[in-house]
């Protein structure tokens, strides 16, 4: 990992995506065993996944992980925390006007 | 034979011409009511955390607790409570007053967007932890979550409005949460959570003419899967007394008057929801305020200070700033970004008003665990 450097890793992964009135799902689970750690983005490739209403939908596909630089990944371990509201559930959007 | 997939000619008698086209019309309608429908993408966060902190976590302080709880989750009572019965009334969403419609939507979607994103939350914990307590609690959270996130997906499908999955094949980027700010954050979501729809659960009980759609009807066997979740994080907490005491009481203060605040806000920003449930959202909030204060004392060594005459001040001036804030941020231009300078600063003013007001200590009970009972 570079301290300024964006590194390309390439990854199977497999997506679930569960449009059932039982569960609203989805989930991308990498299939090599590979993690994602702080300031890491993920991109799964191919067309867009729709579950059909009722259906759930497991599908291969291949993911890549842009991994953070060593200094975005101190950078967002040092400055994430100030979203952590966003885990609060209020009801509403915070639109101030709809 | 898949008729579904066949085109009428080629089929080679009358009747397999007719059943082919009956999919096909079939079909269809559907594809139009999915064209028809409006179309939300849902976009939730995606977290990553310390999993060796989660993993270091030991129960055994809390273990009878731990097992009692983890027991009734597993059994699962509100399996099949999330179903749509006979007391799921039509909803005439043509004729509703066109502004409730617009804010009881937006209450939809945020629900459904919170409960999803908890989901994704809770799951991403599983997958990465190796503790089995740890792992076992977040599966059956997600397992809530996701099921109420599809209840109120079926509402909103019923409103016409659709929610888009495509979300995971756009790029999406993992932030950090330390795990106490997560226990602090979702414990208190949790709790407010369950507050809040009990109180509404109870007032439209006394007031049914008020209740204008019928998913407040589930609201109370929803908000003990809230309840159960907060217990559960409530317990974590117990486990290591560090968290519930020294610097982190500043913190858990800073979440009370945050989680407080922004929902103090955000439900004055929708007066026609409140209006239709016959709800004066000042006294819903001191309501849930009290609510929730009581049951944190259950794990929280302070409460804030809500009947203080400068609480429901600073309450009223940070809604205040708040609503400026977007005015200005409207208005654009040299005039406008004065304006919110100047609002912006009066919310961090209002806000400090209200984090200083000293809080109310008190001890700990013995044992952590409570059950619902408003």
């Amino acid at each position: 990992m570079g301290w300024l450097t964006h590194e390309l890793e390439r990854a199977p992964c497999t997506v679930e995506i569960s449009h059932r009135f039982e569960s609203l799902h989805a989930h991308v689970r990498f299939d090599n065993g590979t993690t994602v750690y702080p300031g890491d983005s993920v991109r799964v490739h191919g067309p867009e996944i729709m579950a059909p209403y009722g259906e759930v939908i497991r599908e291969a596909r291949e993911a890549t992980i842009v991994r953070a630089s060593g200094l975005e990944r101190l950078w967002t371990r040092l400055t994430g925390d100030f979203e952590v509201m966003e885990l609060c559930e209020f009801s509403f959007s915070e639109e101030v006007t709809l | 034979m898949n008729v579904q997939n066949m085109h009428s000619a080629d089929a080679t008698t009358a009747e397999e011409g007719l059943a082919i086209q009956e999919e096909q019309a079939k079909f269809d309608s559907k594809a139009a009511t999915e064209t028809a429908m409006q179309n939300t993408l849902l976009t939730p966060r995606f977290y990553t955390t310390d999993f060796d902190e989660l993993d270091a976590i030991d129960v055994s302080p809390v273990r009878d607790d731990w097992d009692r709880l983890i027991a009734q989750m597993v059994s699962d009572p509100n399996k099949g409570h999330f179903k749509k019965n006979e007391d799921w009334d039509r909803i005439d969403w043509d004729g509703m007053e066109p502004q409730l419609r617009k804010e009881f939507i937006d209450f939809l979607i945020s629900s459904c967007t919170a409960e999803f994103s908890g989901c994704v939350l809770y799951k991403e914990m599983k997958r990465r932890g190796t503790n089995k307590d740890v792992t076992q609690l977040f599966q059956l959270m997600a397992r809530d979550e996701a099921r109420h996130a599809g209840f109120i997906n079926d509402a909103l499908r019923e409103a016409g409005v659709a929610v888009n999955l495509g979300f995971l094949t756009q790029k999406k980027k993992y932030t950090y949460f330390r795990p106490k700010f997560i226990y602090y954050a979702t414990y208190l979501s949790e709790k407010i959570g369950y507050a809040r729809y009990i109180t509404i659960y109870r007032h439209l009980e006394a007031h049914p003419e008020h209740r204008f759609h019928p998913i407040f009807k589930w609201f109370q066997e929803w908000c003990n899967d809230e309840f159960s979740h907060g217990e559960a994080f409530a317990l974590l907490m117990k486990t290591d007394p560090k968290l519930t005491s020294g610097v982190n009481v500043l913190w858990i203060k800073f979440f009370l008057t945050a989680v407080f605040a922004t929902m103090y806000v955000r439900d004055h920003q929708r007066p026609a929801f409140h209006k239709a449930l016959g709800v004066d959202p000042d006294w819903y909030g001191q309501e849930v305020f009290a609510k929730t204060s009581t049951l944190s004392k259950q794990i929280f060594p302070i409460t804030l200070d809500i009947d203080s005459p400068r609480w429901s001040a600073g309450l009223k001036r940070l809604q205040r700033a708040n609503a400026d804030l977007d005015r200005a941020r409207k208005q654009g231009g040299v005039a406008g970004f004065a304006r919110r300078i100047s609002a912006q600063m009066r919310a961090v003013t209002a806000f400090a008003g209200l984090y200083f007001i000293p809080a109310k200590k008190h001890r700990l009970p013995a044992s952590t665990r409570l059950e619902p009972a408003y």
